[in-house]
Order: structure tokens, then C-alpha cells, then sequence
């Protein structure tokens, strides 16, 4: 008895001791993003110090960044935020639905089917980027939100982790539901979807990061006037010069609207990250 | 011809065709649209839409090193007949066609070169009894630089660009990174002899280490911490914007040879412009008509590098005024003449699919040359099985 609650002590301290670690590690290179925009370029570039403290040229970084003529960073941070919001709802709707047919309903092919889909998570995005592009072009979407909206609507990630999520839904739910008259539409999105909060707000957070980081695709399709964040900033980098204060301006600055989504959603994320895994 | 084309292009060259495109449209009434990017961001975009077939504009600037990938492609437009009707062959540095061509065709228009000079501070050379016009070697070059105080350094030799160092002295000796059947030659005895070199400097502990292109760079060479630069022609313009504070403190020489009597030219940096194949034939015509008006002309090239010290591949640019004239920044050096002296013998230089491997292995194993891990030659050996190995190609 004693034994094994000083034996869970041990465990416990290592437990939160790796935690912490990961924790320091995982923030460090963020702290220094944030502390390097506040300093003038050969400040944070020396080789001698590593500066701890953020400096006064905040202001003076990002003036420069703003007047730069081959980028326009304010209105990327609109554009990442416009395309990432439509397609993580558009998705969320796609991804819930594909998840309920594969959790509930019994159709020839199902499995196959599924694990096409599954599949294709192994085709690797510079893989698709040409037959995609063609694609858009003939579709003529070239330079257009939807281009970048609509390849990955469907995500196999997100339609794995909500058929995991729907196999949790006892079945007796829906059955009492469809008895008192309702829908298969009602069933799926007055009774099933309330149950899922935490699931579909995991998700939510994860198709917005996955748009928010895309970089080749929006690279190749879009125009200067519609550029994400990613390809703003990689525009920063010269044939010579590389303009690293006002990259590091603009790394902080495309933090705050994910770091806004986390607070928003971190109450649900776990929740719905640990669901996928357990099943009734 | 179409009436309206775009064209894509980055930093001061992108520029550079703004300003040709509004003379352009004044002539001829065709407009032309240039638009700037990121140099990364213009590779891959451009490159994506060879791959496809789609989405590229009507002509876009290509650097030397990336045009043997891009013509692989199959993408682009061999304008080879186009360059014999106005009889353009003969009129550009010779050196430039290497990278530009294959067996069955030439696919771009070369717009500028970047004839090395040695940058070297006339202050701090008078100040310490050095006289540049001896300098005729680089073993001269060292012992001359060991008179330099405590604190000054010779001349920069960057970690993070060993390869910048290494490729304009391997050029300047006429060497080849790979054979006619593309087998990499980086390890040959043109190349130990370079590796040779750079040790000899380095070891003279004169240099010193600073990453180029940053802030700290340009303060080095502004305050004098740095007393000799090499560099293509284009640098004078960056020293100019940059060092402003230095004005008549600079000075250029041909670079040292490695034997009294050697060779003294070579080369670093340098664009050309292309056309995709799948433009459209008026839109193709047009834009050929465009390059031809901006590259190929003595009036574009000199009004562009007056703007930018963008230096032209176009030889007839190099009889106009503006390259006998006294460069007050120069001290009232005319460098100009001595730049497109070192033009006219620029060694060619093949570039290939695998060029940037060779710029990774020799940064790498020239860093563990520097640290005496490895001998010059076993160093540039190591680098050209390391290339071999990743791209598949033989040792020559």
C-alpha cells in the first residue's frame, strides 16, 4: 500500500518533470521570435549573446516590414484568416458527415472505401500540387480563395478522427431519435453533433492549423494581392538579403490569431483528441 | 502581337524592367506588367507552372545556376531562331550561352553578368603601406595584408558561404564542376589548388567571419573591419546604398591570380530572361520583342545600370560613356573599364541539375578543411563523392 503510493509519487514527479521539459523546449523557440522583433536585426544576429529581453524596435521593425512594396503583410493575416475560418467550417460540416455514414450506416464497399480514403493521407502535398494546380486552372480558379479553400475540404485526418468519434454515440440514441419521427439529417445534426462538442472543436483546431500552415499550394495559385502569411513572409527573403527583423516581426504577429483560436478552443481540445481513442 | 503581356521578376531587377517597360509601352504602345517577388517564391512558382503547363507569364528572369533545371523541364520556349534573325549570338559575353542551351535549342536571352573585382578599402591600404597596383598574386595579396593592424580584417570568409569564395576562384582558373556528360569534376586539380588557396588565406589569420548580407556585414564594411571585398560589378551599387558614409574610401582591382601572368577574370551572379513554351504565339512574340528592347539594347542597358549596376552581357552597351567615366564612390576610379575587360574573358561555366548540391558539399567539407579536420584535396574529394553519391551521377 505504501509502497505503491511512493512508487506513483516517483512516477508522478517524472511524469510532470517530462512535461516541463517539453513545455521549455516547445516554448523557447517562440519566446525568441517574440523577443528577437522587439530588437534591431544585429542585435538578435550577433554570434556572441543570445538576448533574454525584448528591446524598443518593435515599432521600427514593423515599419519597415510595412513598407515594403513586394509584400503586403496586414492584409495577408486577413487573407490566412478568411481562407483558414471558411474552409475550417466548410470542412468541419464535410468531415462530421463522412464520419456519421462510416460510423453508422451499412453500405456494400464500406471498408474499401474507407480505407482508400485513408490512403491517400500517405501522398505527400508537393506530390499533388502540379495535377491540383492543373486542375484549378481548368476549373478556372487560379488566384482565387477557392482554390486554396477546397482541395483538402474532405480530409482524410478529419473524416478518420470523426468516424472514431461517431462509433462512441450509442446507437440506441439515434433509434429513440428516428422512433420519434426524426430525420436521418435530424438525427445526424440535432442529436449526434451536440454529443461531439469537444470532438468537433479538436477538429476545428486541427483542419485551421493545417490551412494556416499550407505554403506550396497558396505559393503556386495565388497572387500577390491574396498571399497567405506563410508565402508573405517568404517573400521577405531576397536574392541577396535576407530581412530577418521583419521576418520575426511577422512570425510574431501571425502567432496571435492561432494563440487566440488555442485559448478559445484548448477547453474542448483534449477532450475530443482523448475520444477518438476510446470506443463503447 | 498581343497588346498587353506580364512579366515576372525579383528584387532590383524586377525594377529594372519596370523602368524599360514604361519606355517599352511609350514606343510601342504594348503594355507590359511587371510583377516582384520573393527570388524563393519566384522559383518555385515559376517552375510549378513549367511542370504543368499553365499559369506561367509571358517571360520571367532566370539566374544562371537555376537554368539548367528549367530547361530540363522541356517547358521552355527555344527561341534560338528568334536570337539568329536579329543576329543577337555574337553581340553577348560568350561565357553566357553555357547554361542556357542544349542540344536542340537556346532558351533565353542573357541580360547581365557579374565580372569579379577585388573591393578594397584605398584608406585603409594607403594608411598601412600597401600598394594595390603590386598586387599581382594571391600570395602577394596575403603578405600584403599582414601589415593590416590588429583588429582589421583582410578580407571575409564567410561560414555560411565558403562555396561563393571557392566557385568564383574555380572559375577564374577555368574550371569545370562537371564534364560534357555531366560526371562531377569538383574534385579536380583546379579545384584542390582553390581549396589550397583559400587555407593559405584563411591560415594567414588576416580574415575574419562575418555572415554576408546582414546588418553586422554592412557595418564591417562601413567601419573598416573589413578591408577587402570580391565581388561581381553589381556590388558597387549595394556599397553605395548600404556604406554611403564610405564614399571615395573604395578602390577595385582585377582579382589576383593564382601565378603571376594566371588568369584574372571570373564571374559571379548573372540572369537571363525566358519564355515559356506554353504562351501563347502572339504573347510569345511579344514578350521575345520586350527582352529584345530591354536586353539587347545600349540604351536599356546602360539606363539600368546607371539605375542599378546591373552589369549588361549585351557588349555594344560597353562602348557607351558610362564605362570610361570617373565613379566618384570609386575615389574617381574608372572601374568600368576594368569591368568589361574582366567581362570579355570570363571563363564559360557549366551549371547543371546538381548545382546546389555542389554549393552544400563544399560549404561542408571546406568548414571541416578550415577546422584541419581534412587536406585541401581530400576536402574538394569528399564534397565530389557526396555529390555523386546524392544525385547519381559519376566522378570524372
Amino acid at each position: 500500500m505504501h509502497e505503491t503510493t511512493r512508487r506513483s509519487g516517483v512516477w508522478k514527479f517524472v511524469t510532470y518533470a517530462f512535461i516541463l521539459l517539453m513545455a521549455v523546449v516547445t516554448i523557447v523557440p517562440l519566446y525568441w521570435v517574440l523577443v528577437a522583433s522587439t530588437l534591431p536585426e544585429e542585435v538578435f544576429l550577433s554570434s556572441t549573446s543570445l538576448p533574454l529581453f525584448p528591446g524598443d524596435a518593435f515599432f521600427e521593425n514593423f515599419r519597415a516590414l510595412q513598407a515594403r512594396e513586394s509584400v503586403n503583410f496586414i492584409r495577408s493575416i486577413g487573407n490566412s484568416v478568411l481562407i483558414a475560418s471558411v474552409y475550417t467550417l466548410l470542412s468541419v460540416l464535410l468531415c462530421s458527415m463522412a464520419g456519421f455514414a462510416f460510423a453508422k450506416y451499412e453500405f456494400r464497399f464500406k471498408e474499401p472505401i474507407f480505407y482508400t480514403i485513408l490512403a491517400t493521407l500517405v501522398l505527400p502535398i508537393q506530390l499533388l500540387v502540379i495535377p491540383l494546380f492543373l486542375l484549378m486552372s481548368q476549373l478556372g480558379l487560379m488566384n482565387s480563395y477557392w482554390a486554396i479553400i477546397l482541395p483538402w475540404a474532405a480530409n482524410p485526418v478529419g473524416i478518420f478522427l470523426m468516424r472514431q468519434n461517431m462509433k462512441s454515440v450509442p446507437d440506441t440514441l439515434l433509434e429513440s431519435a428516428r422512433m420519434d419521427g426524426a430525420t436521418e439529417f435530424q438525427v445526424f445534426y440535432k442529436v449526434v453533433l451536440p454529443t461531439l462538442k469537444s470532438a468537433l472543436a479538436a477538429l476545428a483546431t486541427i483542419l485551421f492549423l493545417f490551412q494556416w500552415n499550407l505554403f506550396l499550394f497558396p505559393l503556386v495559385v495565388l497572387e500577390s494581392d491574396k498571399y497567405t502569411i506563410p508565402v508573405a513572409i517568404n517573400q521577405l527573403v531576397g536574392a541577396q538579403r535576407v530581412y530577418y527583423d521583419q521576418i520575426m516581426v511577422a512570425a510574431g504577429l501571425s502567432i496571435i490569431p492561432i494563440f487566440l483560436l488555442f485559448l478559445f478552443l484548448q477547453q474542448y481540445f483534449v477532450k475530443g483528441i482523448i475520444g477518438g481513442s476510446i470506443k463503447e | 502581337m498581343a497588346d498587353k503581356i506580364n512579366a515576372w521578376g525579383w528584387d532590383v531587377a524586377a525594377k529594372s524592367l519596370e523602368i524599360t517597360a514604361t519606355d517599352y509601352e511609350d514606343k510601342t504602345g504594348a503594355a507590359v506588367s511587371v510583377s516582384q517577388m520573393g527570388q524563393g517564391n519566384m522559383n518555385d512558382k515559376f517552375k510549378s507552372s513549367l511542370l504543368s503547363g499553365s499559369g506561367a507569364p509571358a517571360c520571367a528572369m532566370m539566374e544562371d545556376p537555376s537554368a539548367p533545371a528549367w530547361v530540363n523541364t522541356d517547358g521552355l520556349h527555344d527561341v534560338s531562331g528568334w536570337i539568329e534573325e536579329a543576329g543577337l549570338k555574337d553581340k553577348f559575353v560568350s561565357g553566357k550561352w553555357t547554361p542556357l542551351q542544349d542540344e536542340d535549342g537556346i532558351y533565353g536571352l542573357p541580360w547581365d553578368i557579374g565580372p569579379v573585382g577585388l573591393f578594397y578599402r584605398r584608406d585603409l591600404f594607403q594608411q598601412n603601406g600597401i600598394d594595390p597596383t603590386t598586387i599581382e598574386t594571391w600570395d602577394q595579396f596575403i603578405e600584403e595584408g599582414q601589415k593590416l593592424p590588429e583588429g582589421t580584417g583582410l578580407l571575409n570568409i564567410p561560414s555560411n558561404d565558403y562555396d561563393g569564395l571557392w566557385r568564383m576562384q574555380f572559375r577564374q582558373l577555368g574550371g569545370q564542376p562537371f564534364t560534357e556528360d555531366g560526371h562531377v569534376n569538383i574534385h579536380s586539380e583546379k579545384s584542390v589548388r582553390v581549396a589550397q588557396m583559400l587555407k593559405r588565406l584563411y591560415n594567414s589569420g588576416a580574415t575574419v567571419d562575418k555572415p554576408p548580407w546582414t546588418k553586422s556585414w554592412f557595418t564591417a564594411l562601413g567601419d573598416g573591419a573589413i578591408a577587402s571585398l570580391m565581388s561581381g560589378a553589381w556590388m558597387l551599387g549595394t556599397l553605395k546604398a548600404e556604406v554611403s558614409n564610405t564614399k571615395g574610401k573604395w578602390g577595385v582591382i582585377k582579382p589576383p591570380a593564382f601565378a603571376s601572368g594566371g588568369p584574372r577574370a571570373t564571374n559571379s551572379g548573372g540572369s537571363n530572361m525566358t519564355i515559356a513554351k506554353q504562351v501563347s504565339n502572339a504573347k510569345a512574340r511579344r514578350a521575345w520583342d520586350f527582352m529584345k528592347f530591354s536586353l539587347a539594347t545600349e540604351e536599356m542597358q546602360t539606363k539600368i545600370y546607371n539605375e542599378y549596376g546591373i552589369f549588361p552581357a549585351y557588349k555594344p552597351a560597353y562602348n557607351s560613356d558610362v564605362f570610361s567615366t570617373e565613379i566618384p564612390f570609386l575615389g574617381g576610379q574608372k572601374a568600368g573599364e576594368l569591368f568589361t575587360e574582366v567581362a570579355e574573358n570570363i571563363p564559360g561555366y557549366r551549371y547543371t541539375t546538381a548545382t546546389s548540391e555542389v554549393t552544400r558539399a563544399i560549404n561542408t567539407h571546406l568548414g571541416r578543411m578550415f577546422d584541419d579536420k581534412v587536406t585541401p584535396a581530400k576536402a574538394v574529394m569528399n564534397a565530389a563523392e557526396q555529390v555523386a553519391k546524392r544525385t547519381d551521377r559519376e566522378l570524372a
